[in-house]
């Protein structure tokens, strides 16, 4: 089977300097990726770059005609305007309506359809902010289905949500595959990549190793990765030391 | 009830009346649609900035003795893409390059200005709008430049709404973002430059943000902010026009003290939202 995804020595410059060099991989259809890696090791840049938000200096990412979905992470967009769920997820329409167009029926149809993928149908006519962290995530995930995206990339999804909600997400992801979407989410949580996931890529700026998601986190590349901040624990678990607080936890929402 | 139907036809035999009660409407409603993007986007100190800053292009109009609205359309639209231009590009932060471009703009206008002998009047005209001087050219251009600015709102309604919730989002759509944050500048500039004879350079501000302040405490969906904010702009325009011929107070102040009536009225008791709200929501 000829892969869905493939990233091909791709080289991104952020603000100058490198943030990812030579990085290729490819993914089949319907799998699901974890991509970890500690802060700053460029796996938001390699999403941003994969949907076009940033140039890459050499390389390539081709998805055969494949629509890719991006979700950014929570904290990048203003939770008290006023949209609802369902808006939200209609802004997914677009491309499809065209300029100078209202929406068609279909759309609605559509945006039914993805909010009910996702189980949020209940909540189609709350204003956004009004949802709790897990609950924006997956009305994110329903705008990203709205456009037709058959690869979901999803920046750091399980940031800032319980564990209900991480549950939920994870669900969602099972049920996608049925319909052969794919999935690359980054994730601070090797566990939870390990287990919950077909493949893994450990990412520093290069891409540290790529592979099954059991098997592919040795001692050897922990350390080439995280350098003395994870601890290795047998042959499934790992233990990221320093690393922790980071980027988008504890993210207040507003309403 | 036929008092009261007098008080409200009474000011009606006057023409100069008529006339500000139609430009005040359109002003109001106006005001309060494009405000509802100066709102949410955070642009109040745009807005108060490009309005001071269209003066010397309404001085030179003056001086030259052509209609006003025509300087103040040029110096709107270069200042909106000035200012636009600046905050990109600039080493200064936004709003440090706003408040130096404003400044110096709005001085060289009182400058020009105060070459001419009766400056003190006309200054106080443009500074808090003569909307009982509006003549039927100006109501015209008026209606004209503001159905123009409300058809660019509405048929772009979907991509200004991304553009504003989620620029990221609306990247990786490949939406023109910087053509429609421009065009965005520029709606703001034309909306000011009709708006300035009715309201006044000092006041527009208050035009733009309070009727959609005030919308905003009050739904969860934009386009009904639009509506809400709309009827909140023209009824307070309306009401206010009435005040001051009744009261005989400036008639640009009377409908800004109204507008923020009606903030007042939504910041207390808006549902879920207003101050009384939450304070009985806390005490249940």
């Amino acid at each position: 089977m000829a892969p869905i995804l493939k990233v091909d020595s791709l080289t991104v410059n952020y603000d100058g300097t490198p943030a990812l060099e030579g990085v290729s991989f490819s993914v089949e259809a319907g799998e699901r990726v974890a991509v970890v890696g500690p802060n700053g090791s460029g796996k938001s840049t390699l999403f941003k770059a994969m949907v076009g938000l940033l140039r890459p200096v050499a390389g390539s990412v081709q998805s055969n005609g494949a629509k890719i979905g991006y979700v950014s992470q929570r904290s990048e967009v203003d939770w008290r305007f006023p949209v609802t769920v369902h808006d939200v997820v209609m802004m997914g329409r677009i491309a499809q309506i065209g300029w100078l167009r209202w929406q068609r029926p279909s759309d609605r149809e559509v945006v039914r359809r993805c909010l009910d993928q996702v189980g949020m149908t209940a909540f189609a006519g709350r204003q956004i902010g009004e949802l709790s962290g897990g609950q924006q995530q997956r009305v994110f995930i329903a705008r990203a289905l709205a456009q037709n995206a058959s690869i979901l990339l999803m920046d750091e999804p399980f940031s800032g949500v319980d564990v209900p909600s991480q549950e939920a997400i994870l669900e969602i992801l099972d049920g996608l595959r049925q319909q052969n979407v794919t999935v690359l989410v980054s994730t601070h949580d090797l566990n939870l990549a390990v287990e919950r996931f077909d493949r893994l890529a450990l990412l520093n700026h290069r891409l540290i190793a790529y592979g099954p998601a059991r098997g592919t986190i040795t001692p050897a590349t922990l350390a080439a990765a995280y350098g003395g901040q994870a601890l290795w624990r047998g042959e499934d678990y790992a233990l990221v030391m320093g690393d922790i607080g980071c980027c988008g936890e504890a993210e207040s929402h507003h309403g | 009830m036929g008092n009261l139907l007098n008080l409200l036809v009474e000011p009606l035999r006057y023409p100069f009346m008529v006339r500000g009660l139609l430009a005040s409407l359109m002003v109001g409603t106006l005001c309060a649609v494009v405000g509802t993007y100066v709102v949410l986007r955070g642009m109040a100190f745009f807005g108060d900035a490009l309005a001071h800053a269209i003066l010397p292009g309404v001085a030179v109009a003056y001086l030259l003795a052509v209609n006003l609205f025509w300087g103040a359309l040029v110096m709107g639209l270069i200042t909106a893409v000035g200012i636009g231009y600046l905050s990109r590009r600039s080493q200064v932060k936004e709003d440090t390059a706003i408040g130096v471009i404003f400044a110096a703009s709005f001085a060289l206008g009182v400058a020009l200005l105060s070459t001419v002998r009766s400056y003190s009047v006309d200054l106080t005209h443009i500074l808090f709008g003569n909307v009982l001087g509006v003549s039927n050219t100006d109501l015209l251009l008026t209606a004209g430049l503001g159905l123009v600015v409300l058809a660019a709102v509405f048929l772009l309604y979907k991509e200004l709404l991304v553009v504003s919730f989620d620029p990221i989002m609306a990247a990786t759509l490949r939406l023109p973002l910087d053509a429609l944050n421009y065009l965005l500048l520029v709606l703001i500039a034309l909306t000011v430059v009709v708006s300035l004879q009715a309201v006044g350079v000092a006041l527009m501000v208050a035009m733009l943000v309070t009727p959609a302040a005030t919308a905003y405490l009050l739904t969860r969906r934009l386009w009904q902010m639009m509506i809400i904010g709309a009827a909140i702009g023209a009824a307070s325009a309306v009401a206010g026009l009435y005040l001051s011929f009744y009261v005989n107070v400036a008639s640009g102040a009377a409908v800004v003290l109204v507008a923020t009536g009606f903030f007042v009225l939504a910041f207390l008791f808006a549902p879920a939202r207003g101050v009384v709200w939450s304070w009985r929501r806390g005490r249940a």
